[in-house]
């Protein structure tokens, strides 16, 4: 059955005496909220999704015929019999499109593959130079993305990216589903990213903070599983944090709640204080000058040390590691305390490398929250150290996507077409990128310029 | 040389002589005459052989007993089979080589579940975690040895060339790295050349895969194949057909280092140090029985083979004097005034 018909049955049904028509009276909306009864698992019998989306059956049987003939849906298994027919289920097919899946850090990329229900098939992490531009990051995404599609390809291609970039990444303003506008690194500003990416994937891009999608990667497959309020703090060059507030990720008024780094401590900004960046430098300072004989040992040995260093150090029983270590957790757990107290968490979450290198940071963390929050926050509150390493921001993107293409509104917009790469505003997207870049200076600007 | 390629999780890699047992380990290890099984995808392999003599003869050195090894033969189904029954047993530690990524996750975390430590090879299925799942991943950098495949091959390829790689059509992350990183090196180093790939699922057929990469590119000036057993098809189905295409490879095997010795096809192998892993396996799986926590990723750096060096390499790799044919190959010593 085409669009069409669907769309004549539909105006066979009654209408609501008054008032606007619901979303599920139209064909769009109610296979929309039907496809998501059977991808979530809600409802996956004819009879179950007539009583959960209040839809008479002729509706429903027109639709699962639609869902069926996009492949969106395939029947299952024979359900128990309850006094007539045994009911035949059906079931969403997360292998019917892939979702790509990359993080950019400030010296590594990492790129991944999942079906849509966000299932990590692959990933792949490697060092990169992010001063040579934008451009050829861009160039390398794709060739990854290429590789991993011809070794993980699917029937409906690619469906969404999920981009994760170190920094906030705005909220679209008004109606907009797309939000390109990136300021993750300053001498990135005004190149168009996004834009080039999604027209080289050929694929929405979804583009989130770097701290939001390991939170969300937490969330779905690290310690967080099964949990609905949670905190995940990246302690690396940048500090920051992500929330997950009654099952949903908090992004704040203009996309960048988190900025925790930038709270005040003793001694300065907690960035400046409990940082990789940071504590390399006091580390680095403690070798020069002989107060800690491991650092000193380290640098001698390969002509750098970092905080990973201090973090073997600490390990050894080196005196100055440790107090430099404990010196950083309770400095974190200084700023994390208030946020227990605000927001109640039953699990705060430490990754990046300063929270890898070993247990002091944990443990002051741990002993600095659990002395400064009331006790009803902390009785049954867990802090533990990330488990999923780089993983959780592949994790979390894939989950971004997988669950933006779903979101009722966007749904609804490429449902009845089969693939949101037909959504009329992803087209609007790529036609307007495609004008841009044309018209926009094939290099960024440099930063500092009058319009950095 | 340095270790470029990152870990399963992007993990940053700790060179493997970087880790080491302090005095007071050792002891506590020996006192407590750990059990450790291991399971490999085979046991035939010279690089297999040299893997677990490394290991047994580490553990040895610390009190544990390696008290079984088994060989999958390269099934899938078998690796999870005795996973799973390995999960029963009374021993203390399994040190495991996974077998397609994701299909054997499950049977490897019922290791993990069962309370035993679990130290794995080359890679970790798709999906699991160290700390939680398993101990370490110890590993040759992969992502390096397709570096060096890369680099060696270039200086044979003529400008605008076309070069192919015969790629293991099996999701496994040890080959899939060195193919990222042949492809990564060629196009940032040697832009000017075109790419083709072919892609066998069973080393038998390496050689077919080969001469069908041949028919559609008659062009082909040269070749790496993702370790030595299908360069070594690879090669038989380049003299096949006539052609004398230059190839590089990974692992240090006897027929392909007769064959670079004797200047045939391969002109360069990126080579493991299997011994050096094992030895660096066994000090990780003592550090986990006695929860000290070793780092996620240890990686040791891979070996650049030519020519010229193929006789030191071939002993530093497999710890024993290099075969005549190899022997003859090598340049006569300068004489010293």
């Amino acid at each position: 059955m085409d669009e069409r018909s669907n769309a004549d049955a539909e105006t066979a049904q009654p209408r609501r005496a008054a008032g606007r028509p619901r979303a599920s009276e139209s064909a769009h909306g109610s296979l929309a909220a039907l496809l998501n009864f059977v991808r979530t698992g809600e409802a996956t019998t004819r009879q179950e999704l007539e009583n959960q989306s209040e839809l008479g059956r002729a509706v429903v049987t027109d639709r699962l015929a639609t869902l069926l003939r996009l492949g969106l849906i395939e029947e299952g298994e024979l359900g128990p019999a309850i006094g007539g027919r045994a009911p035949r289920h059906v079931r969403f097919r997360p292998r019917m499109g892939m979702i790509l899946a990359a993080v950019l850090d400030h010296s590594s990329l990492a790129v991944g593959v999942s079906d849509l229900s966000g299932h990590l098939l692959a990933e792949h992490h490697e060092a990169v130079e992010l001063a040579a531009g934008p451009e050829p990051v861009v160039q390398r995404l794709a060739t990854l993305f290429a590789w991993m599609l011809e070794e993980h390809g699917s029937e409906g291609g690619i469906w969404g990216v999920g981009l994760a970039v170190p920094g906030p990444v705005e909220k679209p303003d008004g109606q907009k589903l797309f939000a390109p506008a990136l300021s993750a690194f300053q001498n990135w500003d005004g190149f168009p990213f996004v834009e080039q990416l999604a027209t080289l994937v050929g694929a929405p891009v979804w583009a989130r903070s770097g701290v939001q999608t390991m939170t969300m990667g937490e969330l779905k497959s690290g310690s967080g599983v099964g949990l609905t309020d949670m905190i995940f703090v990246k302690l690396g060059r940048s500090i920051s944090a992500g929330v997950i507030s009654e099952g949903v990720l908090h992004r704040g008024a203009q996309g960048a709640a988190g900025m925790i780094g930038y709270t005040f401590v003793e001694g300065g900004n907690l960035e400046t204080v409990a940082g990789s960046e940071a504590l390399g430098r006091e580390a680095r300072q403690a070798a020069e000058s002989g107060r800690s004989p491991y650092l000193a040992e380290a640098l001698a040995r390969a002509g750098e040390v970092t905080v990973t260093d201090a973090g073997h150090g600490a390990q050894l029983g080196d005196p100055f590691c440790i107090d430099l270590l404990g010196r950083c957790g309770r400095a974190v757990g200084e700023v994390l305390a208030p946020l227990a107290n605000l927001l109640n968490p039953s699990l705060i979450v430490l990754g990046g490398n300063v929270a890898e290198t070993g247990d002091i940071v944990l443990a002051a963390v741990r002993e600095a929250v659990y002395r400064q929050s009331h006790p009803v926050v902390t009785r049954d509150l867990r802090i533990v150290r990330s488990q999923m390493g780089g993983s959780a921001g592949l994790v979390g993107a894939a989950q971004v996507v997988a669950e933006a293409l779903f979101d009722a509104r966007f749904l609804q917009g490429w449902i009845t077409l089969g693939s949101p790469r037909e959504h009329p505003e992803f087209k609007d997207f790529l036609a307007r990128a495609a004008f841009d870049t044309s018209a926009r200076p094939a290099k960024p600007r440099p930063p500092g310029g009058p319009f950095a | 040389m340095a270790i470029t390629g990152l870990g399963p999780h992007g993990e940053r890699a700790v060179p493997a002589n970087q880790v080491g047992l302090s005095d007071a380990d050792a002891d506590a290890a020996r006192s407590r005459h750990f059990s450790v099984a291991v399971v490999l995808h085979t046991t035939m392999s010279d690089w297999a052989k040299e893997e677990l003599a490394g290991i047994v003869a580490t553990l040895g050195r610390y009190g544990a007993a390696v008290v079984e090894v088994i060989d999958c033969a390269f099934d899938i189904d078998r690796q999870i089979s005795e996973l799973r029954r390995l999960a029963g047993e009374p021993v203390d530690a399994v040190v495991s080589i996974p077998i397609g990524s994701s299909r054997a996750a499950d049977a490897h975390r019922a290791i993990s579940m069962a309370g035993k430590k679990l130290l794995l090879l080359d890679n970790a299925p798709t999906g699991m975690l160290p700390g939680k799942d398993y101990v370490s991943v110890i590993s040759t950098d992969n992502f390096g040895l397709g570096q060096i495949g890369a680099e060696l091959l270039a200086p044979y390829v003529p400008q605008n060339g076309k070069i192919g790689v015969l790629a293991y059509g099996v999701d496994f992350f040890a080959t899939h790295e060195r193919e990222i990183a042949f492809r990564k090196w060629m196009a940032s180093h040697r832009p000017d050349l075109s790419l083709v790939r072919s892609k066998f699922a069973d080393v038998s057929q390496a050689r077919s895969a080969t001469a069908d990469l041949l028919q559609a590119n008659p062009d082909l000036a040269g070749l790496f194949a993702v370790w030595d057993v299908p360069a070594t098809g690879a090669a038989a189905a380049i003299l096949d057909a006539g052609k004398t295409i230059p190839i590089t490879t990974v692992d240090l095997g006897n027929d392909v280092a007769a064959d670079l010795a004797g200047g045939g096809l391969i002109k360069g192998i990126a080579a493991q140090l299997p011994y050096d892993q094992g030895v660096a396996t066994g000090i990780a799986t003592i550090l986990g029985l006695l929860e000290r926590q070793p780092p996620p990723w240890i990686a040791l750096p891979g070996l650049g083979v030519t020519v010229a060096n193929v006789v030191e390499a071939y002993q530093v790799v497999w710890r024993a004097p290099a075969p005549a044919a190899l022997l003859k190959a090598r340049k006569p010593r300068k004489n010293t005034p």
